[in-house]
Formats: C-alpha cells, sequence, structure tokens
C-alpha cells in the first residue's frame, strides 16, 4: 500500500487527513460541544502502534483536532498496540501493561487520560442529526427497520450460539455438559481427599 | 518531447548568463521573468485553487500534508509561507502554532495574496496570520527571524533562485528549517515520458477549458521541466549555507521536498 502512491510516506498523511476529518466531524456531532478540548489547547499527544509502524500526532488547537504523523514534538507519547490501547483507560491495567511491555508511556499521562475521557464523553444524537438530513419520517422509519434488524441479528446470534452448543455437546460428543463437568470434579476432589488421607496413614505407619 | 532537465538546468543556465533567465522554454532578461510571471498568477488567481486540484487530482493536498508533517512546526513558532499564494499552508500553520506563534503569508503577486487573504479569513483564521507582499530575493525581514520557512511550488517561479535561496537562510533562526515543496524530476522513465504527454498536451487544455487560459498552463508546464532537478536543487541549498540538507521524492519523483537546517 504504501509504495502505490509513490513514495512511502503519503499513505501516512492520507490516512491522518482521513483521521482528522473524522475527528472533527463527530466533535461537531457532540452534543456537549467542542468545549471539552480547551483544557487540553496547544497539547499534543502522538500515538505510535505497533500495526502501523509510523506515528500520529493528534494536536488540539483552536478546538479543533489537527492530526499529523509527525513524532519530533509530543506532551505524551503512547507506544503501544491497537489492543493494548483499548484497554488503556483501565487504571489497575497500567502498571501491568507497562510491567509487561506491551506499553511505553512518555511525557505527562494526564495529557493522554484527558484524551481518553473526550473520546469516552462524546454524545452523538445520531437520530436528529440524520433526521437533519433526511427528514423524521424517513428517520423514523430507518430507526424502526434498524431495531428490528438488530433484534434479529441477536436472535440469530443467540440461535447459533445455542444450536452450536448443542451439536458439539450432545451430537458429536466433542465437549461435555456443565452438570458432567461438576460430577468429573468432584469426582476427581473425592480421589484427592482419599489419596491424601492414604498418605496420612502411610505416614503415621512409618513412624 | 523537450526535456528541458537533459538539455539545459535551470541554475546553470543562471549563473552562464548573469542578463538573462528563462520563462518556461524562451530565454528572457532577468528583469522581463518578474512581470511575465506576475502576469500569469494575476490570470490564475481567481482558479488557482480548483485547478490545483484538477491538475494533480487532489494529491497536492498530501504533498503539502507531507510538508507540514515534515515541519516539526510547534505551538510558539515564527513561520513564514513563502509564496504562499491562496494559503494552504498557512491555514494549516496557523492553527498549530496557536495564539503564542505567527505565520506570515508572503506572496510576491497581490492577486494571489488577494485571495489567499479572503480564503483563510473566511475559514475565521485571522489572530495570528499577517501578509506580506515580498520578494523571496529581498525578503523584508530581520536576520534570524523564524523557526521554519517554506516554499510551496514557487521556487521554479523566482528570478534568481540562488540569491533567494541566501536572503531565506539569513532570515532563518540558527536551528531553524527550510522546506523546498517543488515539482521535480520523475525517478522512472516511462513515468517521465507519460508526465510529459501529461503537462504539454492535456494541462494547457485544461487550463484554456477551466481558468480559460491555456498559455498560462503552457508555462507551468514547461517551467517545471526547467526547474533544477533534486540533486542540483540540493547543492544549491548547500551553496546557500544550509547544512544537513536532504530531498524525498513524492509520487515518484515529480514532486520532492528538499529540507535544510540552518545552525
Amino acid at each position: 500500500m504504501q509504495k502505490v502512491l509513490g513514495e512511502p510516506l503519503l499513505f501516512a498523511q492520507a490516512l491522518s487527513a482521513a483521521l482528522e476529518t473524522l475527528i472533527n466531524q463527530l466533535l461537531r456531532y457532540n452534543m456537549q460541544g467542542t468545549r471539552a478540548l480547551r483544557p487540553l489547547s496547544g497539547k499534543t499527544l502522538t500515538v505510535q502502534l505497533t500495526e502501523l509502524n509510523m506515528p500520529l500526532s493528534f494536536t488540539i488547537s483552536h478546538e479543533k483536532v489537527h492530526v499529523t504523523s509527525s513524532d519530533e514534538h509530543y506532551h505524551c507519547c503512547i507506544r503501544t498496540s491497537v489492543s493494548t490501547l483499548l484497554a488503556f483507560n483501565k487504571n489497575q491495567q497500567l502498571t501491568d501493561l507497562i510491567k509487561n511491555d506491551q506499553l511505553d508511556i512518555q511525557g505527562d499521562l494526564k495529557v493522554a487520560q484527558r484524551f481518553a475521557e473526550i473520546a469516552q464523553t462524546l454524545d452523538i444524537d445520531w437520530q436528529s442529526e440524520i433526521a437533519k438530513r433526511i427528514g423524521d419520517m424517513p428517520t423514523y422509519q430507518l430507526g424502526r427497520v434498524g431495531r428490528s434488524l438488530r433484534e434479529k441479528i441477536n436472535f440469530a446470534r443467540t440461535q447459533i450460539q445455542a444450536d452450536a452448543s448443542e451439536w458439539l455437546v450432545h451430537e458429536q460428543r466433542l465437549l461435555v455438559t456443565a452438570g458432567e463437568l461438576a460430577y468429573f470434579s468432584r469426582d476427581v476432589e473425592q480421589v484427592t481427599a482419599k489419596l491424601h488421607a492414604l498418605q496420612q496413614r502411610l505416614d503415621a505407619l512409618n513412624k | 518531447m523537450m526535456s528541458a532537465h537533459d538539455q539545459n538546468p535551470a541554475s546553470h543556465t543562471e549563473r552562464n548568463d548573469e542578463s538573462t533567465t528563462h520563462f518556461g522554454f524562451q530565454t528572457v532578461d532577468k528583469h522581463e521573468k518578474e512581470s511575465k510571471v506576475a502576469n500569469v498568477f494575476h490570470s490564475v488567481a481567481q482558479q488557482y485553487d480548483i485547478m490545483n486540484d484538477l491538475m494533480s487530482f487532489g494529491i497536492h493536498r498530501l504533498w503539502k500534508r507531507f510538508t507540514i508533517d515534515a515541519s516539526g512546526v510547534r505551538p510558539g513558532n515564527k513561520v513564514l509561507d513563502l509564496a504562499g499564494g491562496t494559503g494552504d499552508l498557512t491555514a494549516k500553520f496557523s492553527q498549530l502554532v496557536g495564539r503564542e506563534g505567527k505565520v506570515i503569508l508572503a506572496d510576491i503577486n497581490s492577486s494571489m495574496l488577494n485571495v489567499g487573504r479572503d480564503k483563510l479569513r473566511d475559514k475565521g483564521l485571522v489572530q495570528n496570520i499577517e501578509y506580506v507582499q515580498a520578494n523571496a530575493q529581498y525578503l523584508p525581514f530581520e536576520d534570524n527571524t523564524f523557526d521554519v520557512i517554506t516554499i510551496a511550488f514557487g521556487l521554479r517561479n523566482v528570478t534568481d533562485k540562488d540569491m533567494a535561496l541566501r536572503s531565506m537562510y539569513r532570515v532563518l533562526k540558527p536551528g531553524g528549517r527550510l522546506l523546498v515543496l517543488e515539482f521535480s524530476k520523475p525517478e522512472h522513465e516511462l513515468v517521465n515520458k507519460a508526465y510529459d504527454f501529461y503537462s504539454f498536451n492535456i494541462l494547457p487544455k485544461m487550463g484554456e477549458i477551466v481558468a480559460k487560459d491555456g498559455d498560462s498552463y503552457q508555462y507551468l508546464a514547461e517551467s517545471i521541466r526547467m526547474h533544477p532537478d533534486q540533486e542540483t536543487l540540493k547543492s544549491m541549498m548547500e551553496q546557500a549555507g544550509f547544512e544537513q540538507t536532504s530531498f524525498k521524492n513524492l509520487t515518484g519523483g515529480v514532486v520532492a521536498l528538499h529540507k535544510g537546517y540552518k545552525f
């Protein structure tokens, strides 16, 4: 992909441009507006994802987020993978992630946490935004179709899970039922207890 | 098809004959070039942005983003966007340097400057931008003023490029960097041929239809061929005093970004 545009780094510019447009559009729809960005004005968070092999810097200015592909200047820099980043805001895991070399943070951690807070508190009234463009009635119909589709997908997912479980446990006998597992565990515990008692008796006889 | 890089590299022309220079493929008196280039840009100013998008298929936006990324600009910096035209780079720099920083949009052409000023004001960018009509060869700023200087698609139109580079070096702060984004020489011969065909056959027609000015776009194609290639421009920057000079080819060398520091 990177060589298609001729030189290695234009992919980074295309990605940062797309991200910038997407983020600022989402912020425009946010019910809280862009007020949350003000305390971060002038601050830069740089993220280096192992999957991407290029830096992405997010700078707040003029109540907008500017995305660049440069790591020359930042207030906080995070080097990690996508999966680790998703768990980033859970403070209790932070130390473990750093110890396990899954996360490397340089600079002011509060900047990263503030960025994460903004992402979590995004509150967008999608129905109202869609209604502005296509009208109230089509939005209502679209919402109804969407809800019904979601219910059907949820039902299908539950059904498939149940059928798969039935097939694996009862028809193919590849897995055991919860009852069988509990019964087996109880037997193992009884054997362990008997073995322990036997060991004690043998020890007593040897004395 | 004429290929100027093979025949007559621009810097050599300028060095061999002190009183003449090139205007596209024509050789003209040095003092004549400025007014000819001015006429071209007075003519295309209003349609400049739309023509850029059409001619480059929008890729010029990525080339400019690449320049911004390479600038290392930070809040509080003072930036000179030379030959800034309609202000694409200035708009981004203005937001990145913040209230404490400053961006000077400079262009020799008043029509381009007016279009740029209107565009940036419409975008609400007014707080930290100043507009200066200036000739790159005689920059009206004190020594050691700017942290970053950019000149995007402007250097090839300058009459005396060496003089302009020396002038930029003078106004750059020690530690500052110059970025020159300019059309250059494609790396592969096949791309070069396709590019020549596009530049001399399609581009002027596009200019004629959209901007009602085919001649200006004929000049654009010719001026690109007359511009020094990557290595020549790099050595010109070194001669002007810049250090750690380097360049990156973009889109197969159709465009190159040159970077140099003042220490």
